[in-house]
């Protein structure tokens, strides 16, 4: 027996299961608790599935948008896109549900897969990501233990491929303008991270574990964390030639690409520096706030689950999300430090 | 059957438990008790906790659910802690009484030093930040590591490294 087994031994507990059952079902009965409403639940559930596929749809979007902002000067072999600041981009589920997956366009090759994974505490996430990882000093009551996550530096390469194009429309009958031939073979080099999450658990509910999700990956939980405060280097993006003229000219004619998403692209004014934030529009709202001091996005989701706010800060991408007001969510920003 | 049940508004209160809860119940009833017993060292108050597990779960989530266990394990650890700290800040008195009335020896000065002894290790358990306390209470109840990983959503890789790091702070706590 180790020293913590006996430590912590207790006498044998003698169970008697039906007896604690009919303890229960008379608790139940004489306090009238209702069980977990199918019924009732179902949207919320629902909206939640909702709120998660829109922002993993509007990851996609984001890297598409991203690239098409790939900028730089004409004539220069490597162009470079690091953001400075952000914009919002509102996208409709429309635009999620016909625009081509960009794998349509070509090929991606990660060169570092994005692997993120669960660190112990704060310490090793700072060590890990090399970020001075900020806390917030004002928790909304309800707010338990955060638990951190530290995704690496991920690199990929991507290659544009007319021939792929051309397989990816005919079978979704759909005819997309010729790839035009420098873009062909072309290649882009995006590099994004490392970033550190930390997911702070419902202190209200029962267990401290309902909302594990994210960065471990592997929680069997349906349930979101209260709080989530990411930050992490924001991507860069190379490209061994096409600028964003022919790139955005290209990829704004695409069929799957509304006329009112190419416009909100094409007038982004400094697209070099810019990183757009894609708003599913039909399930959120977005509004510009000050945050630490900086212009950021609040982003509202509209079934009144949760807001969102996200700035950047000296080369720093930061997020904070979760089931709270928007009150609650910038104070948390504004407190990080 | 009933117009809410019709209606999908599940079981009307009142009318007796869901086979598939009572299914659940005598299911892992046991478990749950002997992980909160790890932690509050009370077989009454260890009961007591796994009702209110039970209710909660009933309340907020459907019996079938496939993280029923991992979810009752946890919520085990975490609702016993509570009760751990908030008998803590009653007072010493009250937290040996606690262990005392589940010490069965049958030398009354042993039992209470052997009471004393496991208040004062329950007392630095609860002074422990709360996934340190529960991958103790949750590994000293015989889960292993991947029915731990699920329980509190990490990767079962790093339980290794948690649960010595856990200990090592336990045992500081003990011998402060």
């Amino acid at each position: 027996m180790s020293d913590i087994e006996e430590m912590l031994s207790v006498s044998e507990p003698k169970t008697d299961t039906e007896r604690a059952l009919a303890r229960l079902r008379a608790r139940v009965d004489a306090e009238r608790i209702a069980p977990v409403s199918r019924g009732l639940s179902a949207p919320r559930r629902v909206a939640v599935n909702i709120w998660v596929r829109g922002l993993a749809a509007a990851a996609t979007v984001a890297l598409v948008a991203t690239l098409l902002t790939v900028s730089g000067l004409a004539e220069t072999i490597l162009t470079i896109f690091e953001p400075k600041q952000l914009v919002a981009v509102p996208i409709t589920s429309t635009d999620l549900n016909s625009a081509a997956s960009f794998g349509a366009y070509g090929t991606l090759t990660w060169t570092e897969q994005p692997k993120p994974y669960d660190v112990p505490d704060i310490r090793t996430a700072a060590r890990e990501s090399g970020m001075t990882v900020l806390t917030p000093s004002n928790l909304p009551q309800g707010v338990g233990a955060p638990r951190y996550g530290v995704m690496p530096k991920t690199t990929a390469t991507f290659t544009f491929s007319a021939a792929k194009t051309t397989q990816a429309a005919a079978a979704q009958k759909r005819t997309p303008p010729p790839m035009p031939a420098n873009i062909d073979g072309s290649k882009l080099f995006i590099t994004g991270g490392p970033a550190v999450v930390a997911f702070y658990t419902d202190a209200t509910a029962t267990t401290g574990a309902t909302g594990a999700t994210g960065a471990s990956g592997a929680s069997p939980f349906s349930g979101m964390p209260k709080l989530i405060v990411a930050q992490g280097k924001p991507p860069v993006v190379q490209s061994d030639g096409v600028t964003v003229d022919q790139l955005q000219s290209y990829l704004l004619a695409q069929p799957g690409i509304s006329p009112q998403l190419a416009a909100q692209i094409r007038a982004i004014k400094d697209p070099s520096s810019t990183l757009p934030v894609p708003i599913p529009v039909d399930m959120a709202t977005s509004k510009k706030v000050t945050v630490q001091g900086v212009e950021g996005i609040f982003v509202g989701d509209s079934t009144g689950l949760g807001s969102a706010v996200i700035w950047q800060k000296d080369g720093i991408v930061y997020g904070v999300a979760g089931t709270l007001t928007e009150q609650q969510v910038l104070a948390v920003a504004n407190s990080l430090h | 059957m009933e117009v809410a049940e019709r209606l999908g508004l599940g079981t009307v209160p009142g009318r007796g438990l869901p086979p598939a809860f009572e299914d659940l119940f005598r299911k892992e009833y046991a478990r749950v008790v002997a992980i909160a017993h790890r932690v509050v060292a009370d077989a009454d108050e260890a009961e007591d906790v796994a009702q209110d597990v039970f209710v909660s779960f009933y309340r907020k989530h459907p019996a079938e659910a496939h993280y029923a266990a991992p979810w009752l394990y946890a919520a085990a650890a975490h609702t016993a802690l509570n009760v751990l700290r908030s008998r803590e800040r009653r007072g010493k008195r009250d937290a040996v009484e606690a262990v005392r009335r589940d010490t069965q020896m049958p030398d009354p000065a042993q039992a209470a030093e052997t009471a004393e002894t496991r208040s004062e290790v329950r007392a630095a358990l609860g002074r422990l930040p709360d996934r340190s306390a529960a991958l103790l209470a949750l590994r000293y109840s015989g889960l292993t590591y991947e029915e731990i990983a699920a329980a509190l959503g990490l990767r079962q890789s790093s339980i290794g490294t948690l649960l010595r790091r856990a200990e090592d702070a336990f045992r500081k706590e003990v011998t402060k």
